[in-house]
Formats: C-alpha cells, structure tokens, sequence
C-alpha cells in the first residue's frame, strides 16, 4: 500500500475543567489512504470535532503525531494546499460573493490566475450553483452555502477533505444530496474524505465507518 | 493583490453595497479631520507667505546691516552687483522720525530710498495706491496709508517732519527748525502693522534728516529668481568687510518668523488630535468587526490563512480609511480654501462689521498659501495614525486561535 495521506499516531488531548482535566482524546490512530472515505460518529461531545481541528493542524495534541503524506509539517502554509475543510455552519465569508468565496482559498494560496477563476466557476457549476456566482451568502438557502462551502474546499484540488458534521444545519432532503455531492466530487478528485457526521446512513456511504467512544477510535456497527 | 488586502477592502466595501455605514463614518470622522488641517494651516501658511511678500517686495531678499553707517556705499554696491547670484542693489537710510500736520502727530519710520536703484530691488511702486513714486524728491514724502489717514494728511498737503536729532540740538541749546515737505502719494501694502507707521522719502532727505552726509544705513538687495537665498548671502558675505554684514530676510526677521512658525506648529499638532481622535471610533470600529467576525477569523486560519495576514486584513482596513480620508479631506479641505473669502465676505455681511476686520486684522483679504510639504505631512501621518488605528484590532484578530474562534458561537 502507498503512504497514507492522513496519518495519526497516539493523540491524546485534554481540556482543562473544574479541577481537573477532561481527556477527550486517549490515544487515537488513524491511517487514511490516498482517495479513501472515512466516517466517524460518536455522541455529541464524543471529541469529533477535536479529533478533527488535530488532523487539519488547528491545534495541537497533548502527545501523539500527525502528519500528512508522511511529513509532520503541519502548518499554515502547507494546509491551504493539503486539505480542504467543511464546517457545520458553512462559515462563508458574509461581503464575498459566491464565486469569491470560492476563489478566497486559492486566493490564500497566493495563485490567483485566470485558470483558477476558470476552477471556481467550473466547481460552481459542479454544484449546480453556476447562475448564483455572484449572490451574496446572506441571498442564498443553508444547502447552497454548504455547496459554495464544498466548492471552496476543493478549489485548491487538495488531497484530504476534512468534514465537521456538514449537514447538522440542513433538512435531511438537502443534507442527503450534499453528502451526495461531497462523495462524488472527492471520488472525481480523486481526495480522501473524513466525514464526521450523526447520521448513520450517511456513514454508511463511506468506504470506512469508524466510531469514537471513551476518547478511542474503533470499527463502527455500520 | 494578497488575499487579505482584498478582503480588506471587501469589508470596507462589500459587493453590492454602496458605502457601508462603518466606512462613511470612519472616513468622514478622519476626513473632517484632514480638512480642518489644510484649512488651517493654508490660511496660516497664507499669512506666512503674504508676510514675506511684503518683506521681500519693500525691501528684498537681503538686508546688508553695519555697526556705523557706511560710507563709500556705491563701491559697495558695484561689489556686491557682481556677486553671482545677485540681481541689484540699493542703499537705504532708516530712522524714527516725528511727522507733524495741523495738530496731529505720529512717529513712523521713514526710509530714505535712492530713486535710481529702488525699482530694481523693490516693488514699491506697485503698492502706490495714489500718486507716484516718481513723483518723489528731496522736498516731498510717501505716505502709509494708515498714517496719512491717522494725521489727516492727503496728497498735496505739507507735513513737517522733525529729525530725530532734535534731542542732541535741544542739548546744544541750538534752534531747530523742522523740514517742510508735501505729500506725494499714499502706500498701502496690505499689512496693518507695516502700512501704520512707514513714510517713504529721498535717500538724500534722508541723510539730511539723520546727519549722514554722504553715507547710508544699510543696502537692500535682490537676488535673482531661483537663486537659493542662504548660498547668495554667504557669497556676498565672502566680499563683505568684517564690520558689515549680510542678511537674509529670515534673519532680520527671525523672532518674527519664530514665533509665526512656533504657532502653526502649536497649532497643527492640536488640530492633528481631531484625526487622533477619529483614529480611536476607527479603533473601536475594528475592534466590534474583529468580535462580529471572530468565527470567520477562525476560518481564514482554516484555509490557511497566516495570523501575520489575518492582522495585516486588518491594519489594511485601518490603512484604506486614512488614504479615504485624506483625499476625502484634501478635497473638501482646498475647496474651502478656494471659497475662504466669499465666506468671511458672506459672514462681514451677515454681521455687518466689514471696515472692523479690515481695520483689526493684518490683511484685507483672507490670504492662503498651501504648500506641498505640507500637505504631503498632513497626509502621511493621517495615514500612519489611520494605519496604527487598524493595529490592535489587528493584534487581537491575530491572537484568536482558529480551534476556539471557529468553536465561538
Ligand atoms: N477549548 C475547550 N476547552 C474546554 N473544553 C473543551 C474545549 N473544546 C472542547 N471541549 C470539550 O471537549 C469535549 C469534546 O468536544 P468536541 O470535540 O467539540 O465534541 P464533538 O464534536 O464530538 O461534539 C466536549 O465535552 C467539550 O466541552
Ligand atoms: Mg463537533
């Protein structure tokens, strides 16, 4: 097998509360391969999103590793060509357009040609939201901010999508055809996905299920 | 452009919106700022300037200054002639004397002037407002303006005019008999202090006056347009003797000069603390924005962003409302200059006190003088402020951590 994408060794994380600590993490691994999906579930303060913030680099573990194609460079400069994310609450940028949003991420790469607005607005069309490229975030539903959300993570064709709970704020109908959309735009991108999600059915979709219970990662009952 | 310059201007002018609330506000506080500034400092700058056009227009750039009166004065003048650099120069000879008519007096300088050179070296011709300074000789005077009409004297009358050797003949118990001349023509420049108590006469009737014989006070130079003023000073100085010296007319005038600069400088850093003031809402501003936006900040993180560029965002939107501001205030600024005296006209008018101000203040018209350094100081620290405005916004939008910024809710 080739070099894992994503690779985490040991993480352990722990926040300090009341007088103690409250370990959420307690020794995590994780391989993802190249182009592999992934699905973790677990209750809600389970430590998803922890575990999430520790593979995109946002924070840092107690103890244990992280690192991506084999390197444990983490850092800023590396993540906005390495990973895309996806959030929960779509965190769109409120006086950016859609297409602009989209073209932030290449933007922050600091490569902004006419190919890549030739990208944006091709992955805009990819989700169905080619007539909208210049609406505001405020002018658009809950799903087609999350679809300018998918756009913009993929804008910088990375290698590994990371995704927090990405239908918590949508109907199911919605929710379903995100997930939908997420799944086919990371096979034809050829992008290993992590899904934390609630819903079992779309855990369910990834090649991999995963549960996270008592701060460990183990098989999921899918 | 770098992304967080681009987002900078995005969320001070965001797509689709014409000029959010935020960005009016915080331009216009700086920009009302600006404009108080080149106001301000282009009427003082006015008065400045107006001062040495005076100054250099009635007596040139150069004032040649000896202990004792200087006696084989035209020598001198071929000497200093031929100094590079220097356009002409005149002899002049200067004293306080008594001017008597009817039964008014009045104690004004008179300045002797060789009819010859004069013209050359000043344009006090041009400020001839009646009569001629060719109709000037031996037995006749010039006028200020604000002297003739303090002693009642016009064109045509004779004024006697007591030598301010009075005192030594009163000692001599000798007999002094005051000179009789007519007037010749009225003199306004246009500064109150200058037009008050000047009288102008031949240099001849000078001496007379002063006991000088054939030797002067001092020469009054020109130098030639372009020339630096201090490299033309030190040249003549080089061909000068010890005892006399050249100065230029910021040395004569320097307490002058000194205290006029000490105000416009006292002045412009008070009215700098109005664009100091305006720099803190921009401050608070920010700092609300950074509060409001903290999950996006957080997000910038996610995608890559550096904190570095995450305060640079926001120094940048510090930065853009000072240059706003400054052409904002710029403008508004020189069209109120543009406009000053049909405002002071607009407001003698309303009060009705149109002769008061002629009679109180220095001039006739509101003068303005707005020079480039100047306006590029104003401009540069409204942006530097404008800019340090945008830093602890800046700082505090750095130190959020993406985790904890994007967990806020
Ligand atoms: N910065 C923090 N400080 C203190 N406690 C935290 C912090 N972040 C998360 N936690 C706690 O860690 C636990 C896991 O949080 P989280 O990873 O967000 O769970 P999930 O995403 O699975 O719902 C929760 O109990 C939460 O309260
Ligand atoms: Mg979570």
């Amino acid at each position: 097998m080739s070099e894992p994408v994503l690779s985490a060794r040991a993480l352990r994380k722990s926040y300090p509360s009341g007088d103690g600590r409250l370990e959420v993490l307690r020794g995590v691994d994780l391989d993802i391969a190249a182009g592999e999906s992934v699905s973790i579930r677990g209750e809600s303060g389970s430590g998803k999103s922890t575990l999430l913030n520790l593979l995109a680099g946002l924070d840092s573990p107690d103890t244990g590793s992280v690192s991506w194609a084999g390197s444990t460079d983490t850092g800023a400069g590396r993540r906005a060509a390495f990973l895309g994310m996806v959030f929960q609450s779509f965190y769109l940028v409120p006086e950016l357009d859609a297409l602009a949003n989209v073209l932030l991420a290449r933007r922050i790469l600091g490569r902004l040609d006419p190919a890549a607005r030739t990208r944006a607005r091709d992955l805009l069309a990819r989700v169905g939201l080619a007539e909208r490229a210049h609406h505001l975030p405020a002018h658009l539903s809950g799903g087609e901010r999350q679809r300018v959300a998918l756009a913009r993570a993929l804008m910088n064709s990375p290698r590994l999508i990371l995704a927090d709970e990405p239908t918590g704020n949508l109907d199911e109908q919605t929710g379903g055809g995100v997930i939908e959309l997420l799944l086919s735009l990371c096979v034809s991108a050829d992008a290993a996905l992590v899904l934390v999600t609630h819903n079992a059915a779309h855990a369910a979709r990834t090649r991999r299920s995963l549960l996270l219970t008592s701060g460990t990662l183990g098989a999921g009952r899918a | 452009m770098p992304w967080y310059l681009h987002l900078a201007l995005r969320q001070l002018f965001p797509t689709g919106r014409r000029f959010p609330f935020f960005t009016l506000i915080s331009t216009l506080g700086v920009a009302l700022g600006v404009a108080l500034l080149i106001i301000v400092m282009g009427v003082m700058g006015g008065f400045a300037y107006e001062i040495r056009h005076m100054i250099v227009d009635t007596e040139g750039e150069v004032q040649i200054v000896a202990r004792s009166p200087i006696p084989d004065y035209r020598a001198l003048m071929r000497k200093i002639d031929s100094v590079p650099g220097v356009e002409a120069a005149t002899p002049y000879a200067r004293d306080a004397v008594m001017l008597k008519f009817g039964d008014k007096a009045a104690f004004p300088m008179l300045r002797g002037l060789d009819l010859d050179s004069v013209s050359r070296v000043t344009q006090l011709g041009e400020y001839v407002r009646v009569g001629s300074l060719d109709d000037l000789d031996d037995d006749s005077i010039i006028l200020s303006a604000q002297l003739a009409v303090s002693i009642g004297a016009r064109v045509g009358d004779t004024v006697e005019v007591y030598s301010p050797l009075i005192i030594n003949k009163l000692a001599a118990d000798s007999v002094f008999l005051p000179r009789e001349v007519r007037v010749v023509g009225i003199l306004e420049i246009g500064h109150q202090q200058l037009d008050s108590s000047t009288a102008y006469g031949t240099i001849r009737l000078a001496q007379d006056l002063y006991g000088l014989g054939s030797t002067v006070h001092g020469l009054d130079v020109r130098i030639k347009p372009g020339m630096n003023e201090d490299d033309v000073v030190a040249r003549i100085n080089a061909v000068l003797p010890d005892d006399i010296r050249a100065l230029s007319w910021q040395d004569s005038f320097s307490e002058f000069l000194w205290v006029l600069n000490l105000e416009r400088n006292m002045i412009f850093f008070l009215l700098l603390f109005i664009v100091i003031v305006a720099a803190f809402s921009v401050t608070s501003s920010l700092l609300i924005s950074v509060v409001r936006k903290t999950r996006e900040i957080g997000l910038l993180g996610a995608l890559g962003g550096k904190p570095v560029h995450v305060a640079a965002c926001f120094c940048a939107q510090g930065l853009f409302i000072g240059v706003l501001g400054s052409v904002a205030g710029l403008a508004l600024g020189l069209t109120a200059l543009a406009f000053r005296n049909n405002v002071v006209l607009w407001i003698t008018r309303v009060t009705q006190h149109p002769e008061v101000l002629r009679r109180y203040y220095q001039f006739s018209e509101l003068p303005s003088h707005t020079s480039g350094a100047t306006v590029a100081l104003i401009v540069a620290l409204t942006i530097v402020i404008s800019t340090l405005a945008g830093l602890l916004p800046a700082w505090k939008a750095a130190s959020l951590k993406p985790v904890e910024a994007l967990r806020s809710e």
